[in-house]
């Protein structure tokens, strides 16, 4: 808290302001008083802080030092909301606001008493109206408003409201800014109290805390270990920092875990949805069939008892017909017996016989006409079953649908593949089919390739680079595999390119790297990156990257004296493929190497590419044509990079060699001679009997020029920039020629012997001042 | 040593000035051109002597030779004085055009009547770069000389008498062997006397086989067409053989079709005000 204390130099000053001002502030008081008084009435807040007190103490300039102690926190917390409200209205800018805060938080903690120490009130007050005109002016508004009505009303709220919306704003603020005012005391008290007595400005190690370097000399710090305060903050900064960015990184991989918690539940709660509705589908089918049946029996068993129940039936009565005959009949013939008279009973009895004969002629049924046992025992349940069954017995997924590709997500030998099914489908696993694509003939197929997966992807690897390969895939179940997906045509990435480093060039300004593919198909494009390398240390990181390059160099814009190194990286569909070895570039002169398809039959480059030499004389007879060789001049070229500016290169000589240096177009013709056309430029040195010749030849043409010290280092600037090409004798850094020529494009050095000797090349130095002085 | 200014001209951005004073050397009034390039208003800028040749005043490449741009690119101040004492009464002094006033030589004389008031040798060497150095915003220790025909004999002997002095020396068309030639031999058998072992000490061609100190990188252009060439009176072979065996490092152009005019080094100046410029800056 009291540290931050620290940084409120403005209250500094006020401090001895306020000192200088006691005297005027006493009889300020009353004023600032009433002023307080008339400004608590206009604020809705303060109402709620103190109910009644305002209405009973208005007039009593003392109010302030009314024991408040109680209430002191409730009023500082709404002092500093106005404050804040006040610093933003007013733009009294952040450092004034965050200066106050620290002060409202600090004070009323520390010493309650001070909040209304009022002698220093009025000079706060003053600086508060002299920092913005507009809060005087405000604030007499709200004065008049308040003497207006402070004495009558408690909320002049309505009243301000009747105001233009300006006017309730200037109300509102004013009403803050009496709470402003009251705070004021407080922070002065503070800041007398705090500024002169604790200012810590070194740290103890020893107790972790900030002290005073007083107490380091002299108290109980004494023998602590301390440092600077500047230096612990930021000693604390810098640990704080490395925590944050290990609880950065625990918060990435939290959330990444989150994600993927979040899609299993997502994709189980699915899944478990979809078999629930299975499950009720399937066992509403089984209960519908099982009813049916249930139905069906009952139907059936009706049907059988009522059949077997009326043929009983029948057979019952026919049984009591045949009973109620035989019974008549029994009667009949115990009434004969009865009968006396013989005659009678002799025709009756023949009448009586001859019907108990018919009875017993006609058969008599006794058998049970039905089968009274239950007899169709049997209930079909196979189609029960079978529903039962295909429960559990799923149907056979339909074909899955594969993805095209997605952008780099390849590598050079492996491919994610990804698929998707329809939901409806139970699959237990996948499998991935797949070959490589190529134009061979439709007999010969390709072999092809099955991987199993359980999910709706598949890394493949071990795969050729930059190549396509055909995918497809079916989905399994119990039950059976679905047809197959759709064939997509997927592209593993590139293999890395190969920097030439041979070709590759440079000058302070930039460098031209070549590659080769490196891939036998072609890929989309190339990426060079381009670390800058820092000094002493090795933890390159890549300071650019040049994405989109159709061809197979790039030239690139560099710093000057730096080291750079450089990759490649070739891009298709799938991906960048690995970086490329790198190629160290540094842009300190201009950098070439000599062309080596471009050099005469007899001129042999040695020392890297960096000597060029000629044994034999010229003989121009059994000379193989080479549309690139130099075949007339014993010479060879060097490629420069194509871009403007000044390039520099020496080349040491012998003083009797004879040579023709210089620039020559790509295009010059190499059957002529340097120097000799339109197209070159050329130092031509020869020996006469009596003399070194140095010619300057353009055209074939040479002003006469003597020079009396034979050069050894000669120096060659070619200034496109200003047009120009001059040649120096590097050894006395004297200036020998320089050709203004209108350069219609790109010149390349040009290197050649007129009899046996050598040259020796030297580039990648940067331009003398000597040199830049005379071009 | 008073300086009287006769004129003054803004002239890219600078000032061409002439002033007259009394010379102490040549005991007589004398003009001297100075070019003051707007960088000698804030910084000492380094001086280039110009010589001019036979029947010249400081007028000459002043007003000719269009040497002001690159002077002033440079920065660099050009001092032009006078070629000979002027009207000393001496008899005979007006008598030719290439031996008397206009034709000093810049040899210190010492045959009578001449040796009182033709020392333009010490007047260009000592006494005019004292004056200079008190007067304007020089550098005293960059200082180059460069001049034409006679002026270009002059400058190289002062060159070459003075090692160091000159942080380099050019010339345009300079009379490089006087002591081999009609003019030369002239006036140094006038000022010098017939002793022609004299002569060598203001002989380039001799001065050079001599010459030890720091290396002079010398500039040399010299018209093709140039009269005075084919007359033999300048004889730059001799001063470039002599430079060869003596290795003195030197750019001799032989530049075709140009004469000994002005207008052959207004053509060159530039050339000569850079090769200074890059030797007063180093």
């Amino acid at each position: 808290m009291d540290a931050n204390k620290l940084d409120i130099p403005e209250d500094l000053d006020t401090i001895v302001e306020e000192a200088e001002g006691q005297d005027e502030s006493t009889k300020e008081k009353s004023e600032s008083l009433t002023f307080y008084h008339t400004d608590l009435y206009d604020s809705p807040d303060k109402l709620t802080i103190f109910p009644k007190q305002e209405l009973s103490e208005e007039k009593k300039p003392h109010i302030a030092k009314q024991d408040l102690s109680t209430t002191a926190e409730q009023i500082h917390s709404d002092l500093q909301k106005e404050v804040d409200h006040l610093a933003k209205q007013y733009g009294i800018s952040d450092d004034k606001e965050k200066d106050e805060q620290p002060f409202l938080t600090s004070v009323p903690y520390k010493n309650p008493e001070t909040i209304f120490h009022k002698p220093t009130a009025p000079k706060r007050e003053k600086k508060l109206l002299k920092r913005n005109k507009s809060i005087e002016t405000s604030n007499k508004i709200s004065q008049n408003q308040n003497t207006e009505t402070g004495t009558k009303t408690e909320n002049s709220s309505p009243k301000s409201s009747v105001l233009d919306e300006n006017g309730s704003h200037l109300s509102n603020e004013s009403g803050q800014l009496g709470h402003h005012q009251t705070k004021a005391p407080e922070k002065d008290g503070g800041c007398v109290d705090s500024e002169e007595n604790y200012i810590p400005d070194i740290y103890c190690i020893t107790c972790k805390t900030p002290v005073k370097a007083f107490d380091k000399l002299f108290g109980v710090h004494k023998d602590h270990e301390v440092m600077g305060i500047t230096a612990a903050v930021e000693q604390k900064k810098e640990e704080m920092r490395k925590n944050m960015s290990k609880l950065e990184e625990q918060i990435v991989q939290m959330e990444n875990f989150a994600n993927h918690l979040e899609e299993i539940y997502i994709t189980v709660e699915e899944n478990f949805t979809r078999q629930e509705q299975n499950a009720e589908m399937h066992y509403t089918e089984v209960m519908d069939m099982l009813n049916t049946k249930h139905e069906e029996k009952l139907q059936t068993l009706g049907e059988e008892k009522k059949l077997k129940l009326e043929s009983l039936f029948e057979q019952l009565i026919d049984c009591g017909k045949s009973l109620d005959t035989s019974k008549d009949l029994m009667e009949t013939i115990q009434g004969l017996f009865k009968e006396k008279d013989k005659a009678t009973f002799v025709k009756t009895a023949l009448h009586t016989t001859s019907r108990l004969n018919d009875y017993f002629n006609t058969d008599i049924n006794l058998n049970i006409s039905t089968n009274a046992e239950y007899e169709n025992t049997h209930i079909d349940f196979t189609e029960v079953e079978n529903l039962l069954e295909s429960i559990h017995t799923v149907p056979a997924p339909s074909a899955p649908v594969i993805n095209p590709q997605t952008p780099n997500s390849a590598t050079a030998t492996s491919l994610r593949v990804c698929w998707s099914l329809f939901s409806d489908d139970t699959v237990e696993s996948f499998q991935l089919y797949y070959k490589p694509v190529c134009d061979c003939a439709p007999g010969e197929d390709q072999e092809e390739f099955m991987i199993k997966s359980k999910e709706t992807y598949c890394t493949v690897t071990n795969l050729m680079p930059n190549t396509q390969y055909e995918f497809w895939v079916t989905a399994l179940n119990v039950t059976g595999a679905s047809p197959a997906s759709e064939n997509a045509v997927y592209v593993t990435a590139p293999s890395p390119p190969i920097i030439k480093s041979n070709e590759c060039r440079s000058c302070e300004n930039a460098a031209l790297i070549c590659w080769e593919s490196g891939n036998i198909n072609p890929v989309d494009s190339y990426t060079v990156e381009i670390y800058k390398a820092t000094n002493g240390t090795s933890d390159d990181s890549v300071t650019e990257s040049i994405v989109g390059i159709p061809i197979c160099e790039s030239l690139i814009q560099l710093q000057p004296n730096q080291t750079y190194s450089i990759s490649v990286k070739a891009v298709n569909v799938g991906g960048p493929s690995e970086s490329s070895k790198s190629v160290s570039i540094r842009t300190t002169g201009t950098f070439f190497h000599l062309d080596e398809e471009t050099a005469h039959p007899l001129l042999s480059v040695t020392d890297n590419g960096f000597t060029i030499s000629c044994a034999e004389e010229e003989c121009l007879v059994d000379l193989p044509y080479y549309s690139k060789k130099f075949s007339r001049c014993i010479a060879v070229m060097g490629k420069l990079i194509p871009f403007k500016g000044k390039h520099y290169w020496e080349v040491e000589v012998d003083e009797n060699t004879q040579y023709r240096i210089g620039v020559a177009y790509e295009d010059t013709n190499r059957n002529g001679l340097l120097g000799a056309n339109s197209t070159s430029w050329c130092l031509r040195h020869i020996l006469t009997p009596s003399r070194h010749k140095y010619e300057f030849l353009h055209c074939g043409v040479s002003p006469d020029t003597r020079i009396t010290i034979p050069p050894r280092r000669i120096g060659i600037l070619l200034d496109y920039d200003n047009d120009k090409l001059s040649f120096f004798n590097m050894d006395i850094a004297q200036h020998l020629f320089t050709f203004v020529c209108q350069f219609c494009h790109m010149v390349h050095p040009c290197f050649g012997l007129e009899k046996p000797g050598r040259l020796k090349i030297r580039n990648g130095i940067p331009v003398p001042q000597s040199v830049l002085l005379s071009s | 040593m008073a300086l009287k200014e006769i004129s003054s001209n803004k002239c890219f951005e600078g000032f061409q000035k002439v002033f007259e004073h009394d010379s102490t050397e040549l005991k007589c009034k004398m003009k001297f051109g100075i070019y003051l390039p707007l960088k000698s208003e804030s910084a000492k800028c380094p001086v280039v002597y110009w010589l001019s040749g036979l029947t010249c005043t400081e007028q000459n490449v002043i007003t000719k030779a269009a040497f002001h741009q690159a002077a002033s690119e440079h920065g660099l101040i050009i001092v032009a004085p006078d070629t000979s004492p002027r009207g000393c009464n001496i008899d005979g002094e007006e008598d030719s055009w290439d031996f008397g006033t206009g034709a000093g030589f810049y040899v210190n004389a010492t045959e009578d009547p001449w040796k009182t008031n033709y020392r333009m040798y010490s007047y260009i060497v000592d006494e005019l770069p004292h004056l200079i150095n008190g007067n304007f915003p020089t550098d005293p220790d960059r200082v180059s000389i460069f001049g034409h025909s006679m002026g270009g004999h002059g400058a190289l002997i002062c060159a070459l008498k003075n090692p160091g002095k000159y942080k380099t020396v050019s010339a345009f068309a300079p009379i490089c062997n006087p002591i081999q030639c009609p003019w030369g031999q002239k006036a140094f058998s006038g000022y010098l006397g017939p002793d022609t072992s004299k002569w060598e000490a203001y002989d380039a061609t001799q001065l050079v086989k001599s010459y030890s100190g720091p290396k002079l990188d010398i500039l040399i252009d010299q018209g093709k067409d140039d009269q005075f060439l084919a007359a033999g009176q300048l004889l730059p072979d001799n001063f470039i053989a002599a430079c060869t065996e003596r290795n003195i490092p030197v750019v001799f152009r032989l530049q075709e079709g140009y004469d000994h005019s002005y207008f052959f080094i207004t053509t060159f100046i530039n050339d000569h005000i850079k090769h200074h410029g890059k030797y007063l800056h180093a």
